[in-house]
């Protein structure tokens, strides 16, 4: 692989969408919703005392942080447990990009005249995958950033270090590349197989699922947050998909399917 | 040079050419002439070496299709039937983009740039998003994509759809001298005024070739050649037939609308001798001019006797079965 090439894919993806205001929206807009549902609860918690009632309520999670008094303890497992969004961040917004930069131009048919100059298909996804995911994964490390920064400021500084921890750095620096990752791939593969952005995303749409399901029994189940060996199984799952992915997209991204199905 | 042997392309049940054969020089522009559907975007594609061929073969400029396909499209430069542009780039980063994927940088690829947005007018509107432009500018913009890296070898789909008469001589104009640097050009037209105009040599094909010839001896197929001669003088043109009939390169003469018109079997050839000798014979001679059929009607005939005989062998087929 040709870096030279891989890197004039990446520019010319990246101006794209720097001119392409809505598709920005789309990377920015949800991330900061995720980040801002549980600090407002945090912010409501710090203006307000929890009654007696509502302690008992969440006793089984606030236990998880038996060292700090409860009021602290309801925020921590607040903002620890709303993290599990975090993660939707790098399914959702490189599908987005991934879908819109594939049709887009098999709809502008201009997938022809690229295919038609040295360029190597997987050059060309390359370039294509790190122009689709990098901004996701940006704005996933720049809210998580934001995030714990904010919740220490508004309510204590104690939170800032649950936020950091070392669960959650290692998840930010390994598990969001890798879901970012294989979101892009997904896309690439729907995309190269419908000629319509939306159906793409909608297909697409399903690797949510499992992310967002996971969030929910972690809740249900009364953990605040994921565990170390939890992230490290997550990487194995999606990094074995990505594999599966990486075969699939190969055969579904060929030069002659693409340039026959384009009409 | 392009040298293309016994090229065939399947796609599924359907067979979109086969038996293609024929070889375009260097400094030669070679058209492809054909209906909708006739196969010339799949025979470019082939050639550039976007799409495999099912059988048979080509070598472009000394690389043979398949294990020199990277290196043939390194070498070619095409204009695809659609401009396909990147329409949030402006005309500039459009053209800059396809130079470095062609290996073009820094100082070489601005000065490539700027060079073909002025070959096709375009400068002006050089930092522009492409969204806005017509239909006309786009191509240019894709004409000048097809050529920045300077190709040897260079496809043209339809190149002057979309532009005015000004600009699509301009860019007739810059096909021709790219013949002079010794390119091989290859170009898909449907406009036969402009194959006639610009092409070396045509080929008319529906699936696979009909015929390969010069315009001119297009013109002259299934026919023979005749010479319109107009004459003023006393005499009237049917005093002439004897002494042309006695001619062993005339095939026939008679009258029409007060000329002579006389079949010969080579009129760029004959037409001296056969002059002479009507001189000799006393004519006085206004006009000489050679009435062939027009490459249209070529054209139509030829395709039209390629569908019938298809349509005769589906039916025989189906006889059969």
């Amino acid at each position: 692989m040709r870096l030279g090439y891989v890197a004039a894919v990446f520019g010319k993806e990246w101006r794209d969408l720097l001119s392409n205001r809505l598709l920005l929206g789309a990377v920015a807009f949800p991330a900061l919703i995720f980040a801002a549902i549980p600090t407002g609860l945090v912010a409501f918690i710090q203006a307000r005392d929890l009654d007696p009632q509502q302690l008992g309520q969440i006793q089984q999670y606030i236990a998880a942080f038996p060292n700090v008094p409860a009021k602290l303890a309801a925020q921590a497992f607040i903002i620890t447990n709303f993290m599990a969004y975090f993660l939707l961040i790098p399914a959702m917004v490189p599908m987005a990009i991934a879908s819109q930069s594939v049709i887009g131009e098999k709809v502008a048919r201009s997938l022809e005249p690229q295919l038609a100059t040295p360029l190597e298909v997987p050059e060309l996804l390359a370039g294509k995958t790190l122009a689709a995911a990098l901004p996701a994964v940006v704005a996933t490390w720049a809210v998580f950033g934001l995030y714990g920064l904010v919740n220490g400021a508004i309510a204590d500084p104690r939170l800032t270090r649950f936020v950091f921890s070392e669960t959650w750095i290692v998840a930010m620096l390994t598990l969001v590349p890798l879901i970012c990752l294989f979101s892009v791939l997904l896309g690439i593969i729907v995309s190269s197989r419908v000629n319509d952005p939306r159906t793409a995303q909608q297909i697409g749409g399903f690797v949510v699922i499992p992310i967002i399901g996971v969030a929910v029994a972690q809740f249900f189940g009364g953990q605040a947050t994921f565990t170390l060996q939890q992230v490290l199984i997550g990487d194995l799952l999606v990094g074995g998909l990505i594999g599966v992915s990486l075969v699939v997209g190969a055969w579904a991204f060929d030069r002659e399917a693409i340039l026959t199905r384009l009409a | 040079m392009i040298v293309v042997e016994g090229l065939r392309k399947e796609f599924g049940q359907l067979t979109a050419v086969h038996d293609l054969s024929f070889t375009v020089g260097d400094g030669e522009i070679f058209g492809l002439l054909g209906p909708n559907g006739a196969g010339k975007t799949t025979t470019v594609r082939m050639l550039a070496g976007l799409i495999a061929p099912t059988a048979g073969g080509a070598i472009v400029n000394g690389h043979t299709l398949g294990e020199g396909s990277q290196r043939i499209r390194a070498l070619s430069g095409i204009l695809t039937e659609s401009p396909g542009l990147h329409e949030r780039l402006t005309a500039r980063q459009n053209l800059a983009f396809y130079g470095r994927l062609y290996g073009l940088r820094g100082d070489k690829l601005a000065a490539a740039v700027e060079r073909y947005l002025g070959v096709v007018g375009m400068l002006e509107h050089a930092d522009r998003r492409v969204n806005g432009f017509s239909k006309g500018m786009r191509q240019k913009i894709a004409i000048a994509r097809a050529l920045v890296h300077e190709p040897e070898v260079i496809y043209l789909d339809e190149p002057t759809s979309g532009l005015d008469p000004f600009a699509a001589k301009t860019v007739r104009d810059f096909v021709a001298t790219l013949r002079e640097l010794g390119r091989s050009i290859v170009v898909c037209t449907h406009n036969l005024d402009e194959a006639e105009r610009l092409c070396d040599r045509i080929a008319i094909m529906q699936g696979t070739l009909l015929r390969v010839d010069t315009p001119a001896a297009l013109r002259r197929h299934g026919r023979n050649a005749s010479v319109r001669i107009t004459l003023n003088g006393a005499r009237g043109p049917e005093s002439f037939l004897d002494a042309l009939v006695a001619m062993p390169a005339v095939l026939g003469a008679q009258t029409r609308d007060g000329d002579l018109l006389v079949e010969l079997t080579d009129p760029p050839l004959e037409t001296p001798d056969l002059i002479a000798r009507l001189v000799a014979a006393g004519a006085r001679i206004t006009e000489v001019r050679e009435e062939a059929a027009t490459l249209e009607e070529v054209y139509l005939r030829l395709v039209g006797e390629a569908g019938e005989r298809d349509a005769r062998a589906l039916t025989g087929d189906e006889e059969a079965a």
